[in-house]
């Protein structure tokens, strides 16, 4: 077991314009659980093979256990590489995959069998130990590709989408058992995904890439509630956060956001927290409130001033929690970022997102209280919880803070 | 052959066309097997007449006095068959082995992205373009050559031209082998503490194996039936390969032509490749097909 420690790493394709991989610093301690997340193509991918060793390292230097490894071939870094469409020997068992790497690394006959079979125990393949890769089930191949890692106890594991080709119902399953294993085996790990919610549930850290740059790295509620810029804010979270153009009036001491016409009072401790949001007082900036942070009614606890009117379009009643879409009268926020993150989620929701610019509508998602009846075309009041707001330069897309 | 029936409506229609379109592939593939196997049939059953009989005029009374005496006379008469199906498949087999292990390595270097240099491409088309070159252009200056060596009149140096004129096909076809394999399974391997030359022999092989059968079996055929070459640089009689063996049966060499001994020997000569095409068939369909696809 190890830390690893990129410092400044750059990664240049050649003949590419931009380069994949940025400046990128990133310390993961020893054991720890690091989730590398962001759209296809930013780069979380290319950095993980240059910490196998399976892409040179252009600029910069790279640590393993504390020894520079820029040079070192992948046979000489002792970490194991799950890759996502697993990667098995064909023409292997699975016992003879498993042991793959233990006979490389030459120990003894009685020694390997027992790992192989410890191994294979605690990922229930003992059945399938005979079996050639392609008599497995999807999830099979999946625990085979984990016991190939597991088996050699290597200093790190460096896991590229491992669940991506998994159906959704067996991803989730895998994802919490997963996240076990490495913690009880306090094995350092590196996990790639592009899946927010995979990186919100299983890394001790997330680093969110972007374009080859680190956006921001933290532990999952830090992303969540302190998201050093608007694309940060958008990627985590689900729904995803609504965003809407403002303005910002001062009133004495008290600070008032417009949104759609209906005056916001921003939590004076929110702005205490924030002390260069003064300075936006007459200038635009973008808002952003997560679903959660709506509540139907004003009952009790809301301040006045902390209320939006709402006609409801839509109602998903999902049982736990029930979403509630409105739409506000002003225009969409479509920045680089919102384009960037819907073209990553495929085609139709790009052309949804053109389509909602087009027609300059607006439509946020509050997630309130299952039990509260709410029904399509009601206009209801819906309380914001002000002090949970996200501020951003609507130039730059970084937080004001 | 669907395309030769009359289309025709509804299901009593598809099922008509079906039984039709099987009647006309079935009576065409019939004919051109027939075809194809009436002069080998016809060479296997003369093989066992006697010699009168060969040289007459086919008759039903021929075929009731059948003979191994063709075989028998080959075997352990002055001519010793045996010795020469030795010498063909050592110099075959040889070719065989030298070319799949050059094309392979060669196809490794040249099909993995990973190994790609400025120039790889041109190296690969420079090899294609020795396919064009016809060797008997060539035989003077390969005479010269072999002769320099002090490789005339030596397996060795028919084994080294052999491999020579199979390797260009033999890297082309590993080549694409090589660059049908995903190259994640080498990346695990190395990620396993596997080195390139064992990540090669213990992962990348098994799957480029019906390349690795196809490149042999060319390589076999065209050894073992190779005629020109062996002739030029085998002058010994004792070293001959089979093809020049039985041409010295023809002209005369050990006496009068024997039609018999003749046909007999052809016959001995076409087993291994019928028996090598049969067995490696299934490999040698995928090798090229695999070839194809990715290439």
């Amino acid at each position: 077991m190890a830390d690893i420690e990129l410092s400044h790493v750059d990664k240049v394709y050649e003949g590419a314009e931009a380069p994949a991989v940025r400046d990128l610093s990133l310390k993961i301690a020893d054991g720890e659980f690091m989730v590398l997340v962001g759209p296809s193509g930013c780069g979380k991918t290319t950095a993980l093979r240059m910490v196998a060793g399976l892409e040179d390292i252009t600029e910069g230097e790279l640590r393993i256990g504390g020894r520079v490894v820029n040079d070192v071939p992948p046979q000489g870094r002792n970490i194991s590489f799950v890759f996502q469409n697993y990667a098995l020997f064909p023409h292997m068992t699975v016992y003879d995959n498993m042991a793959f790497g233990l006979k490389l690394a030459k120990v003894d006959k009685a020694t390997r069998d027992k790992r192989v079979r410890e191994t294979a125990r605690m990922l229930g393949l003992d059945e399938y130990l005979n079996r050639k890769p392609r008599a497995l089930s999807g999830g099979q191949r999946q625990r085979v590709a984990m016991g190939r890692a597991i088996v050699r106890e290597p200093q790190a594991y460096l896991m590229d989408e491992p669940l991506s080709n998994l159906d959704a119902k067996l991803r989730v399953s895998m994802r919490a058992e997963l996240a076990r294993l490495q913690r009880d085996l306090n094995v350092t790990t590196i996990y790639v995904t592009h899946d927010q919610t995979e990186a919100m549930t299983m890394g001790d850290r997330i680093a969110i890439i972007r374009r080859g740059q680190l956006q921001q790295a933290g532990a999952p509620t830090e992303l969540f509630y302190k998201p050093k810029n608007l694309f940060v804010a958008e990627f985590i979270g689900s729904p995803s956060i609504n965003l809407v153009e403002s303005s910002l009036r001062a009133d004495g001491d008290s600070l008032y956001a417009d949104v759609a016409g209906q005056p916001l009072l921003i939590d004076p401790e929110a702005l205490s927290e924030r002390p260069a949001l003064r300075g936006y007082a007459g200038k635009r900036l973008i808002i952003g409130i997560r679903p959660q942070d709506f509540e139907v009614g004003v009952a009790g606890t809301r301040r006045r001033g902390c209320q939006v009117e709402a006609k409801v379009e839509l109602v998903e009643a999902l049982g736990t929690e029930t979403n509630v879409h409105f739409c506000v009268n002003a225009p969409p926020v479509i920045t680089d970022e919102v384009l960037e993150l819907a073209a990553d989620l495929g085609k139709d929701e790009a052309t949804r997102v053109e389509r909602k610019a087009r027609a300059g509508r607006n439509e946020f998602i509050a997630r309130v209280d299952p039990k509260t009846q709410v029904r399509n075309g009601d206009t209801i009041t819906l309380a914001v919880d002000t002090a949970q707001m996200h501020f951003f330069d609507p130039e730059t897309g970084q937080a004001i803070r | 052959m669907t395309s030769v029936a009359a289309p025709a409506g509804g299901a009593q229609g598809k099922q008509a066309r079906s039984r039709s379109s099987t009647i006309i592939y079935v009576s065409t593939g019939t004919v051109l097997s027939i075809l194809f196997l009436l002069p080998l049939v016809w060479a296997v059953l003369r093989s066992f007449m006697q010699p009168s009989d060969i040289t007459a005029a086919p008759s039903a009374r021929a075929f009731g006095h059948l003979t191994v005496a063709n075989y028998s006379g080959l075997i352990t008469g002055s001519i010793h068959i045996l010795r020469y199906v030795g010498n063909s498949v050592l110099v075959a087999g040889g070719t065989a082995v030298l070319t799949a292990v050059l094309a392979t390595l060669a196809g490794y270097g040249l099909g993995r992205t990973r190994f790609r240099f400025r120039g790889s491409n041109v190296v690969f088309a420079l090899i294609l373009v020795t396919l064009m070159v016809p060797f008997q252009a060539i035989l003077t200056p390969l005479f010269l050559e072999l002769s320099f060596l002090h490789l005339l009149d030596n397996w060795l140096g028919l084994i080294l031209f052999y491999s020579t004129f199979n390797l260009p096909f033999g890297v082309f076809v590993m080549r694409n082998s090589f660059m049908a394999a995903p190259s994640e399974l080498e990346e695990a391997a190395y990620c396993e503490g596997a080195k390139v030359l064992t990540t090669l022999r213990t992962v990348l092989l098994p799957l480029v194996m019906p390349g690795v059968a196809t490149t042999m079996l060319y390589a076999f055929l065209f050894a073992w039936t190779e005629f020109l070459g062996a002739l030029t640089f085998i002058t010994s009689i004792n070293r001959l390969t089979l093809p020049v063996a039985l041409l010295n049966v023809e002209t005369g060499t050990f006496g009068q032509v024997n039609y018999g001994f003749l046909i007999a020997g052809a016959v001995i000569a076409m087993v291994p490749c019928a028996v090598l095409y049969v067995a490696l068939q299934r490999f040698y369909v995928t090798g090229i097909t695999a070839g194809g696809v990715k290439g």
